[in-house]
């Protein structure tokens, strides 16, 4: 088959020209593909939309279907006690928690990059979060980190901030802040496993953004007479950019469609236990639609301040 | 000898150096030293540290794994037991029927993750590498298929199976509802996994495939033969990503399967399954402590065979996203 259908270099005029031959390869190469998504996500994706905006009830093992308009939005909205506190939650806590996971990992991903005894026992512990951090094991881990009593973990990173030491230096600096930059540390400092433990990826990433810095650059700036901080700001910064909205919107991302997360529980209330499948949907299709004006807007801001070597 | 002296010649050397250069160049010159010594000291510390808490659960894991009925309510006991038992372990293996459960693991597991990469290579090799018409329309499905949560589409999703192709087909308990997507290059995190390997294949020298066609070979038996054997790396790291994912999930499986088990669903049951097994009654209440051991003993041994894993396979893991292309 190959022989007969391959370019033969005009020595024998075939039917079709070479530009639609290849783009007829390209339907194959992608047809199997097409025919799954259409049927287990285009589909469904279309069902589940017109699911939100019906009433479904089952009978006798049959769906039935009412046209009820928005009303199942405007319950999700207004009438479900939970789903708009969740809601708020899951997004102010995406809010400030993405931003940390970005710095964080970045930081470790430059002083992994850097040469030292046990480096790659130092990636092999940092990448494990990797393994372990999308699925129910970690679930269970992170509860009882917050809920064994004497064994507890994450209190136990926070004790210095909840005495107000740093109130205090601020206060003794003359910054009275009310205790408001305390909180915000004690709250960072609560999170600290919750940061570590889902930055592999991103570390991950970053780390294979800043081996693609060729050494020259390095060389040269030190011959420039550039300080480390002015050599991570003017030249790991740029060269790292990209890889910055790669990673947000996969940060981003994981944290919206975490199983775990509350609004995503809250859903699955109404997909197993009470069932309401329109309600469901329109609860996840308001969720979605959040995600994606997320996405947009930070796509956004950020392409402003990326650096493209290449374009 | 000889090298002490060249040494302290060396020394010497350094030495006048040191003074042929001004005040302060010298100064600066120690400023750095001290600034790397002290930056090494730093991060030991900040590395250290945070790996304790990676290995925190771990360690608390096998801690719990290990203990005896009577260090469960011991407070004193923090990390040590003092009466180490296998109970523990042994009552949990035999409540998740790990083996078995194990066996069906694997084979649906390493079995969806082969068929997925095949598929979704496939399909970001048409992307890479072909111009056809709706190209980007297309593309820009698979980039919904990242951003929708699976939690959308499920219940539709359900009944697509539950009754196949609008026939009274049930598919469901059956590994075909994650067969049949893996083949398609629908499964889980799919999208991103032909997202990789679009972006793998274009980073490839179109070199390769000039060649071949030259040579007479079809685009498929060139993927075959030419690009299959260059992507070999990049096809293990996305295949241990896959089986991770696919490991991981119990979302998905939980929504499929009620007979089939897998680690996964088997270990979000486990505590109602124990407490059937050791007291006799679902809903008798044990203390925190008590609970947190045999839950503990049953995450170490859900992820006791990927951390083996892991271990061996740790390069694939950390160095193959750089070869997987997702950086260029």
């Amino acid at each position: 088959m190959s022989r007969k259908k391959a370019p033969s270099g005009g020595a024998k005029p075939s039917k079709l020209s070479y530009e639609r031959r290849k783009a007829l390869y390209g339907y194959g190469f992608i047809g199997l593909w097409l025919l799954g998504t259409i049927w287990f996500f285009l589909i469904p994706l279309g069902k589940s939309l017109i699911y939100s905006f019906n009433s479904i009830g089952i009978e006798n093992g049959n769906m039935t279907m009412k046209w009820t308009g928005l009303d199942n939005y405007s319950a999700a909205l207004n009438k479900d006690q939970y789903y708009v506190d969740y809601l708020e939650k899951t997004l102010i806590e995406t809010l400030w928690k993405t931003p940390l996971i970005l710095i964080f990992s970045l930081f470790i991903a430059v002083v992994l990059n850097q040469k030292f005894r046990g480096r790659t026992l130092a990636r092999a512990v940092f990448f494990l979060p990797v393994i372990i951090a999308t699925g129910p094991v970690f679930r269970i881990i992170n509860g009882d980190m917050d809920a064994t009593g004497t064994t507890s973990g994450q209190p136990q990173f926070s004790t210095l901030m909840k005495t107000d030491l740093v109130g205090d230096l601020m206060n003794f600096l003359g910054y009275g802040t009310g205790g408001r930059i305390t909180g915000f540390i004690t709250a960072v400092a609560d999170n600290v496993f919750g940061i570590v433990w889902s930055s592999g990826i991103q570390i991950l990433l970053f780390l294979a953004a800043l081996q693609n810095i060729p050494p020259s650059a390095r060389e040269a700036a030190q011959i420039e007479g550039a300080t480390s901080w002015e050599y991570f700001w003017k030249i790991v910064f740029p060269y790292v950019s990209p890889f910055v909205l790669a990673n947000l919107i996969f940060t981003v991302i994981d944290s919206f469609t975490d199983p775990m997360n509350e609004v995503m529980q809250r859903i699955l209330v109404f997909q197993t236990v009470d069932i309401n499948y329109g309600l469901a949907s329109a609860m996840a299709w308001i969720y979605f639609g959040i995600i994606l004006a997320a996405i947009a807007l930070v796509t956004f801001i950020v392409n402003k301040f990326v650096y493209y070597e290449v374009d | 000898m000889t090298d002490n002296k060249t040494e302290l010649s060396e020394k010497q050397r350094r030495r006048q150096h040191m003074q042929s250069l001004t005040k302060e160049e010298r100064s600066y010159l120690r400023r750095r030293e001290l600034g790397d010594k002290l930056w090494v000291v730093c991060r030991a510390v900040i590395l250290c540290g945070l790996g304790f808490i990676i290995f925190y659960p771990l360690i608390y894991m096998i801690s719990c794994t290990f203990r005896g009925r009577a260090d469960m309510n011991d407070p004193t006991v923090v990390w040590i037991p003092r009466r180490p038992t296998l109970s523990v372990l042994r009552e949990t293996i035999e409540a998740m029927d790990f083996w078995n459960t194990l066996l069906n693991t694997v084979l649906l597991n390493v079995g969806c993750s082969l068929v997925q990469v095949l598929s979704c290579a496939v399909t970001g090799y048409g992307f890479a590498r072909f111009s056809f018409r709706g190209k980007k329309q297309l593309f820009g499905i698979v980039i919904l298929m990242i951003l929708v949560p699976m939690q959308i589409i499920s219940v539709p999703l359900y009944f697509q199976f539950r009754f196949f192709l609008g026939t009274d087909v049930n598919l469901i308990d059956t590994m075909w509802t994650m067969y049949l997507p893996a083949m398609t290059a629908n499964g889980i995190r799919s999208g991103l996994m032909i997202l990789i390997f679009r972006q793998f294949f274009r980073g490839l020298p179109r070199e390769l495939e000039d060649a071949a066609y030259i040579d007479g070979c079809g685009p498929f038996m060139t993927f075959v033969r030419v690009m299959i054997p260059n992507a070999l790396s990049s096809f293990l790291t996305v295949f241990l990503f896959s089986i991770v994912w696919y490991w991981n999930d119990y979302y998905i499986s939980s929504m499929y399967f009620s007979e089939t088990k897998t680690i996964a669903t088997t270990l979000c049951n486990l505590e109602n399954e124990l407490k059937l097994r050791l007291f006799g009654d679902a809903t008798v209440k044990i203390s925190r402590r008590e609970q947190a051991a045999w839950r503990q003993a049953g995450c170490l041994i859900s992820i006791a065979p990927l951390l083996i894993m892991y271990t061996f396979l740790q390069k694939y893991f950390t160095e193959g996203i750089e070869r997987s292309g997702l950086v260029t």
